[in-house]
């Protein structure tokens, strides 16, 4: 499963992508297969509003109480916020937030090479 | 302090308006984010996990209390209530809107303070000693030297596209307070024996991915002649620095490549080309000076029955006497060093309430003046030993009195994967585990100094490389894992660390570094540090304790 992520331009908001707009919680994100091409297609549709968001891209998914998390660590980061203060989306709380703070899985995204070029 | 003039005004006020309309281009789609991103870097403004992150310039780490208040109140109209301090002794403010950004320039710009040249391959902000004009240790006052750099540097048109970022400490005592040996070109101001001022001067340090420390490449520069050689030193580095890989263009790795003494030959013989022409002329040094002459001190005792008194009387304010408190040049004065590491908390963060007190014990304590650290601490460096405990008491209420500098819970940390788009791995709790592994102030005093230095990528931003103990957080199939190192040093005896043995899981950390510490206690001979048992043991008995259980 994968769902669709971005800065929003306007104040770096960690955006997710949900039926053609862009929602701040994860847990409102809509989820694509694996092989269903609405997922790139939602990326293309993403890269070309580039006065909405910066870089959007696509996250690889695992299950997390019965709920979808994040593959990556680093993704679960953004869409919870720091762990050292509740400064981000954590502070909401609920069940989608609580699945996220339970899951396992890689420290990175897949596919997020080079990083240094990303400031 | 040195004080902006109509020149520095004009021109942040300039940048800022020009930034303005960057901005509004960018919001239009008239500029794309390719476009804009060297813009936005070239005035500090990052794009982060969470948020857009601005790096503020603290000029050789000094603050005036207005400054201070200024950075409260953008943190708590902007942010959300923090700032962070880093190793460069600048400012990040972590959770910024861009349509904010030129608000706060001007906000900035209103107190005299910017945010250029934090970022790009440019010549960041300065690093001087922060007991300048406070410590009778020094040499001369580095910071008429650091400000002469900044005016040099800032928005110099030869060097503003450097092969790679570019930075340069000045230190001023025999005890390196700057970590000059890990800079682009560390300075040490000295004198000769007929007593002409200069500079020993250090080229091709640097951390990151391939650290160096760097080697002399002239033992004394006379200081007349400074600027001269800083400018043949980044002729040569801009024209055979390399560009093509990102990797490997810092100027460390052109001097490795070269060696030093070609590379100092290099350097001379552009100098010579040079000539005197680019020096500092004297009226415009004695200029800058003139704004750091001496405030006026107090004729004291030496010994202050206020301060003795409160100490016999209060062990708490005995500790913080102990290990926050260090000699001043003037007797009946001390400096004294504001703890940004209290147990639990985010290493080097301060909230605006904190820099508001802090602002006000400058004001009312320490002749307006303040200090930002490399190891992220704070430190008034003029505060009579008779206000010290009224100091103490103010800071204690702010959660500020923490007594524990350079002790084992004084932990450097980068914002990691908590906050930064390059980060593998979290580096801020890995600190907030240790330090409550040491909670005890008693035991953490038994410890001695003990410098920890924690970063969440290669890039190094923690220091790791030079911790007594560094720690740097790796990406391993898919976890967080940290590399430990020992035995490294960013002070006069400026080392790199040795690799431990293969990189621990995050729940392991704190507690190997407990093992490490033990190890010390019982290896230990008369007064070493742990820096000192190390080099005399080598790595082996640490080695044997902290994977003792794994074989």
């Amino acid at each position: 499963m994968k769902a669709l992520t971005a800065n929003r331009l306007i104040d770096g908001e960690v955006v997710f992508w949900r039926n053609g707009q862009w929602v701040e919680q994860f847990g409102d994100a809509q989820l694509f297969n694996d092989d269903d091409p609405a997922g790139e297609a939602a990326e293309a549709h993403g890269k070309n509003q580039p006065t909405v968001v910066v870089e959007p891209y696509l996250i690889d998914l695992t299950q997390s109480q019965g709920l979808w998390a994040p593959v990556s660590y680093r993704e679960r980061i953004r869409a919870l916020g720091p762990t050292n203060l509740n400064h981000g989306k954590q502070a909401d709380g609920g069940a989608a937030i609580e699945a996220l703070q339970h899951a396992h899985g890689a420290a990175r995204s897949t596919g997020r090479v080079d990083l240094i070029k990303r400031k | 302090m040195y004080r902006y003039d109509q020149i520095d005004k004009d021109i942040l006020a300039d940048r800022s308006a020009e930034f303005r309309g960057q901005v509004a281009r960018r919001l239009a789609g008239e500029l794309s984010e390719d476009q804009f991103k060297p813009l936005r870097l070239r005035n500090g403004l990052y794009l982060q996990l969470h948020a857009y992150m601005l790096r503020v310039a603290i000029p050789y780490g000094s603050l005036n209390p207005t400054q201070l208040r200024k950075l409260a109140w953008i943190g708590r109209t902007y942010d959300k209530g923090y700032g962070h301090f880093t190793t460069r002794t600048n400012l990040q403010f972590h959770w910024i809107k861009l349509a904010d950004a030129p608000e706060i320039l001007d906000a900035l710009a209103s107190v005299d303070m910017h945010a250029i040249q934090t970022s790009g391959n440019c010549i960041r902000n300065v690093t001087a000693d922060p007991y300048a004009g406070a410590t009778a240790e020094e040499i001369d006052d580095p910071r008429v030297w650091a400000e002469a750099i900044r005016q040099w540097s800032t928005i110099h048109p030869e060097f503003n596209w450097l092969p790679r970022k570019f930075k340069i400490a000045v230190s001023a005592a025999a005890k390196d307070r700057t970590a000059a040996k890990t800079h682009d070109i560390g300075l040490n101001l000295k004198r000769a024996r007929d007593g002409v001022l200069g500079f020993e001067v250090m080229v091709g340090g640097g951390l990151g991915r391939l650290p160096h420390i760097a080697p002399t490449v002239r033992p004394f520069l006379p200081a007349q002649r400074l600027f001269s050689y800083l400018e043949a030193i980044l002729r040569v580095y801009n024209r055979h620095g390399r560009r093509d890989n990102i990797h490997k263009a810092r100027i460390k790795i052109l001097v490795a490549a070269l060696g030093a003494e070609e590379f100092a030959r290099q350097v001379e013989a552009e100098w010579e080309k040079i000539g005197t022409s680019a020096d500092l002329p004297d009226t415009e040094l004695a200029r800058i000076r003139g704004a750091f002459a001496p405030t006026a001190f107090e004729t004291l005792p030496a010994v202050s029955e206020a301060f003795e008194a409160a100490k016999a009387r209060s062990p708490a304010f005995a500790r913080f006497a102990r290990n926050n408190l260090k000699p001043h040049k003037v007797a009946g004065y001390a400096i004294v060093e504001i703890s940004l590491k209290a147990i639990g908390q985010t290493p080097g963060d301060a909230t605006a309430e904190q820099m508001e007190v802090v602002a006000d014990l400058a004001e009312r304590f320490g002749q307006d003046d303040i200090r930002v650290t490399h190891e992220q601490n704070l430190v008034l460096p003029h505060v009579k030993l008779d206000d010290a405990p009224a100091v103490w008491a103010a800071l204690a209420e702010a959660g500020l009195a923490t007594a524990n500098m350079n002790l084992v819970s004084d932990i450097i940390a980068c914002p990691g994967l908590d906050y930064c788009a390059l980060a593998n791995a979290r580096s801020i709790s890995v600190a907030q585990n240790i330090a409550a592994k040491f909670a005890d102030a008693e035991r953490a005093e038994r410890v001695g100094e003990l410098k920890i230095k924690i970063s969440g990528c290669i890039n190094a931003c923690g220091h790791h490389h030079v911790g007594h103990i560094g720690i740097l957080g790796v990406d391993k199939k898919g976890e967080e894992f940290y590399q430990l190192t020992l035995g490294g040093s960013a002070a006069e005896d400026a080392g790199v660390g040795q690799a431990l043995g293969p990189a621990l899981p995050y729940e392991r950390v704190a507690e190997a570094v407990d093992t490490l510490v033990d190890v010390y206690l019982r290896e230990r001979q008369g007064a070493e540090r742990f820096l000192d048992t190390f080099r005399r043991t080598g790595v082996a008995p640490f080695k044997e304790a902290v994977y003792a259980d794994v074989h």
